[in-house]
């Protein structure tokens, strides 16, 4: 990578703050709060304190996981848009097996990480078979799942699944012992962070510096060329979207470990699609993709800390993950049309 | 046929909006560009390249691979904006921020691979070209553009309502002609026009050329064909390494001096001073105990009727097909490669290939294939010189082994002559024929038992395609049976083998490399010789 063009990817990552930034104090003015006590609050909750900075991080795991799971996919040019559902899957999994698996905590989390990627990995499996036996789109059939998995958390929440010991839509919760430690008194991150960011750091090695990483983005930047010149495109379609549904479901599976110990209804504020928006910026790479994740995270954190502050709604910072992606994905197009 | 190239019989095509060449108000050249530089990252494509092209003329624009002819016409049309130098038109200075500018200006371009929606129709296709096509149009109103264009300017348009994208290259390039025609513009510029046509197509299309120029419109045309130069064109522009370094009248030069210098500004470039050496016959030995190497029989692709082709190779023989594009020769070629599913039988060394289309199962039989849409098929443009030449199987266990990589870019890459900055150097940044030789460096990496080429010189300069052939017939030595296809006679002789034409699906008996060029090309066309 040049000088040029990490130049001019600040610019646009400057650009893009500005943007959203701007978008923030709209939004505060809007809602009739001090613009700039908003943005206090937002940045003080997000990064102000030991428990802003736990709470930022807690929130980033299954964001990261997510978006490193969109970026293999769309490496390998796979949409894989169905994160959510496999997010929901792997957490739906985790909830099943957690409270009732024997042996040590060590062992019984394994066991459950190891059964919420199985269940991303065969959420997406449907939609994988379609594309490749029937010719459907995956962006399609990846999305309708997102829609099956929520409704199924909805009904399981609600029968199979259900806590007999209580009468809320949530099901038992994982014993204590199981669930993931926090780092540090005081704060909500966890150990989940760090698998989360060593599987980032592992996807990004495998996708640049491995042979097999390199045959999966041939594949993806030229569909044709890669069957004609003798790579099992197939296959290598169906490896990336498994991977990328294994790692939702890791992610479901961890959020349940680590964050909330147990499934209930509604179970996700969209960490598939945030996930997704987090690839887009960082344009397919694990690293840029994560580092964006834990951006968005921040804003969630933050954005909390304002509603209960200043009383701007915090829904309200949800746009700014969206008018962020658009204004870089704006600069980048523009940028692509004056290349030779 | 009678039509001339700017009366169409709608009226909707009027004369090319220029005077008769010799007036006074022609004085100045249809199209001059002065000093013209352009350097893509560590390339300098064009430093201080200049043409001049005069109404009424056919220019022809000459030069080796990678001497910057495409980056030249790109800049005339507007595609892309020169680092320096001037665009003049008619005398004017002018300036274009896109490919609109331009041909408001006047300026038309035949882009060497077409740009056409491929999953549109003709008529639609040639509706979006059409610069005075109505926002409303019936279905109907649209064949009849396409039987007005094809008569007008004798091209063979196809069906109207064929999908452009199942249609063979050579017609999709005459769609995108026909495109170029219908603006009606003074400088029309074709990017190698005639690689994808047949004989018979290439003279219909320097007869409506030379109407049009008879008409005071100016034409450019680059191609590789010095033949075609001498009989066709007025004038030529020759550019080296960028530069120009020869502009005069066809009748001050000679087909031999010229061929000499664009040989001259190969090697110069490539800084290498011996000539390929081709050997004369392929070793034949040991085939009749091996059996055929590749055997075809009764071949038809899916979903054809009737039609079918039978052939066989034994170890070291070499077969050209010689067809225009759609007859079948290069479905036949696509599907022993495992691209197409078909008819019949296809056994590489005894073994039968699956009917449903399998690159793997041919890889594996130890095929290798040179498609003809190099661009599409035959490399991953975003990834560097390096990395394509490392696939299908890349070295390294669980890192890439990057050293190795480069090593082996760097002996492929100097075999085959391909000229480039480094082999970190993104495929899709090398000229045509540099991608073309990067295709074979790959293909030919490892000893081949099959060898199917499709048009594996088109495009390609003299010296260039003399080195392709010339490693066509080293594989052959070694031992591969080699396919060769192509729709271009002249070409087909060179390769110093049996040709058997391919015409609407079946295969004629063999004709000996000596077969007059006319005879082939009447075979071409269906015509008994």
């Amino acid at each position: 990578m040049n000088r040029d063009s990490i130049a001019s990817r600040l610019a646009v990552a400057t650009a893009a703050l500005a943007v959203a930034a701007a978008a923030l104090v709209s939004l505060a003015l809007l809602a009739g709060a001090s613009p700039l006590d908003a943005l206090r609050a937002l940045l003080e909750g997000a990064a102000g304190s030991r428990a802003a900075i736990g709470e930022t991080l807690a929130r980033s795991t299954a964001l990261v996981l997510t978006a490193v799971g969109a970026c293999v996919a769309f490496r390998a040019g796979v949409l894989n848009i169905g994160l959510e559902g496999q997010f929901l899957a792997g957490a739906v999994a985790a909830a099943a097996v957690g409270p009732h698996l024997p042996g040590t905590p060590f062992a019984v989390r394994l066991a459950v990480l190891a059964a919420a990627g199985a269940a991303g990995a065969a959420w997406v499996l449907p939609a994988a078979w379609l594309e490749a036996r029937r010719g459907v789109p995956e962006v399609l059939s990846t999305i309708l799942l997102n829609l099956v998995a929520a409704a199924a958390v909805s009904g399981l929440v609600r029968g199979a699944l259900q806590d007999p010991s209580a009468d809320y839509p949530q099901s038992a919760a994982l014993p204590e012992i199981v669930r993931f430690p926090p780092l540090a008194g005081g704060s909500r991150a966890t150990a989940a962070i760090l698998v989360a960011l060593l599987l980032t750091l592992f996807a990004a090695l495998v996708l640049s510096r491995s042979p097999l990483g390199l045959r999966l983005r041939a594949t993806g930047l030229a569909p044709s060329a890669a069957r004609a010149i003798g790579l099992p495109a197939s296959q290598l379609r169906l490896l990336a979207f498994a991977a990328s549904g294994a790692l939702a479901g890791l992610a479901g599976g961890l959020e349940v470990l680590a964050v909330t110990g147990r499934l209930y209804d509604p179970f996700s504020a969209g960490a598939g699609y945030t996930g997704l928006a987090a690839a887009l910026l960082g344009a397919g790479n694990p690293l840029a993709a994560a580092a964006s994740a834990i951006l968005f995270a921040s804003l969630g954190a933050g954005s909390s800390a304002m509603q209960r502050e200043t009383g701007v709604p915090g829904a309200l910072a949800t746009i700014v993950p969206g008018v962020l992606v658009l204004t870089v994905l704006a600069a980048r197009a523009r940028a692509g049309r004056t290349g030779p | 046929m009678s039509e001339s190239i700017g009366h169409g019989p709608s009226g909707s095509l009027g004369p090319p909006p220029s005077e008769p060449s010799e007036q006074s108000s022609s004085f100045y050249p249809a199209l001059e560009l002065r000093g013209i530089s352009k350097r893509f990252g560590e390339t300098q494509a064009l430093s201080e390249a200049a043409l001049v092209v005069l109404p009424g003329e056919i220019h022809a624009l000459l030069g080796e691979n990678g001497a910057g002819k495409s980056t030249l016409v790109a800049i005339a049309s507007g595609r892309l904006t020169a680092d320096s130098g001037e665009i003049l038109r008619r005398g004017r200075l002018v300036s274009f921020r896109g490919a609109r500018d331009a041909r408001d200006a006047g300026l038309a371009l035949v882009p060497q691979h077409d740009l056409l929606i491929g999953a549109a129709n003709v008529g639609d296709n040639l509706a979006f070209l059409d610069p005075r096509a109505p926002f409303f149009e019936s279905a109907a109103a649209r064949r009849g553009r396409v039987s007005r264009m094809s008569e007008a300017f004798t091209l063979d348009l196809g069906d109207a309502g064929a999908r452009v994208d199942t249609l063979p290259v050579g017609t999709r390039q005459r769609i995108e002609i026909a495109g170029a025609l219908s603006g009606d513009p003074e400088v029309l510029i074709l990017d190698e026009p005639t690689a994808v046509l047949a004989p018979d197509e290439t003279a219909a299309l320097f007869a409506s050329l030379r109407k049009r120029a008879d008409a005071g419109g100016a034409i450019v045309v680059i191609t590789h064909r010095l033949a075609e130069v001498f009989a066709g064109a007025d004038r030529l522009t020759l550019l080296a390494r960028g530069k120009t370094v020869r502009a005069c009248r066809t009748s001050e030069t000679t087909a031999a001096e010229i061929g000499g210098l664009l040989i001259a500004g190969a090697e110069e470039g490539e800084g290498r001073s011996g000539k390929e050496t081709i050997p004369l016959e392929a070793e034949k030995g040991g085939s009749a105990l091996n059996g055929a190497r590749l055997a075809v029989t009764d071949f038809a692709p899916r979903g054809s009727q009737g039609r079918q082709i039978s052939l066989s190779l034994s170890s070291g023989e070499m077969l050209v097909l010689l067809a225009i594009d759609g007859n079948g020769a290069d479905d036949l070629a696509r599907a022993i490669a495992g691209l197409e599913s078909f008819e019949g039988r296809v056994s590489l060394d005894g073994r039968d290939l699956p009917r449903d289309g399998d690159p793997l199962a041919f890889r594996a039989a130890g095929g290798a294939f040179v498609p003809a849409d190099r661009r599409e098929e035959g490399l991953v443009a975003a990834l560097s010189l390096s990395e394509n030449l490392a696939l299908p199987d890349p070295p390294g266990r669980m890192f890439l082994d990057r050293r190795a990589m480069l090593s082996h870019a760097r002996a492929r890459l100097s075999a085959l002559g391909v000229r480039t900055s480094s082999p970190a150097a993104s495929a899709g940044s090398l000229s045509g024929g540099n991608q073309q030789k990067l295709v074979l460096a790959r293909e030919l990496a490892r000893p081949a038992r099959v060898l199917v080429a499709v048009h594996p010189t088109r495009g390609l300069d003299l010296a260039s395609a003399a080195a392709v052939r010339a490693r066509i017939h080293e594989a052959c030595a070694q031992g591969a049976a080699a396919l060769v296809v192509t729709a271009d006679p002249d070409e087909a002789r060179l390769f110093d083998a049996p040709i058997r034409v391919v015409f609407r699906g079946t295969v004629s008996g063999e004709y000996p490399p000596g077969t007059p060029p006319s005879a082939l090309g009447r075979l071409m066309a269906g015509v008994a010789p």
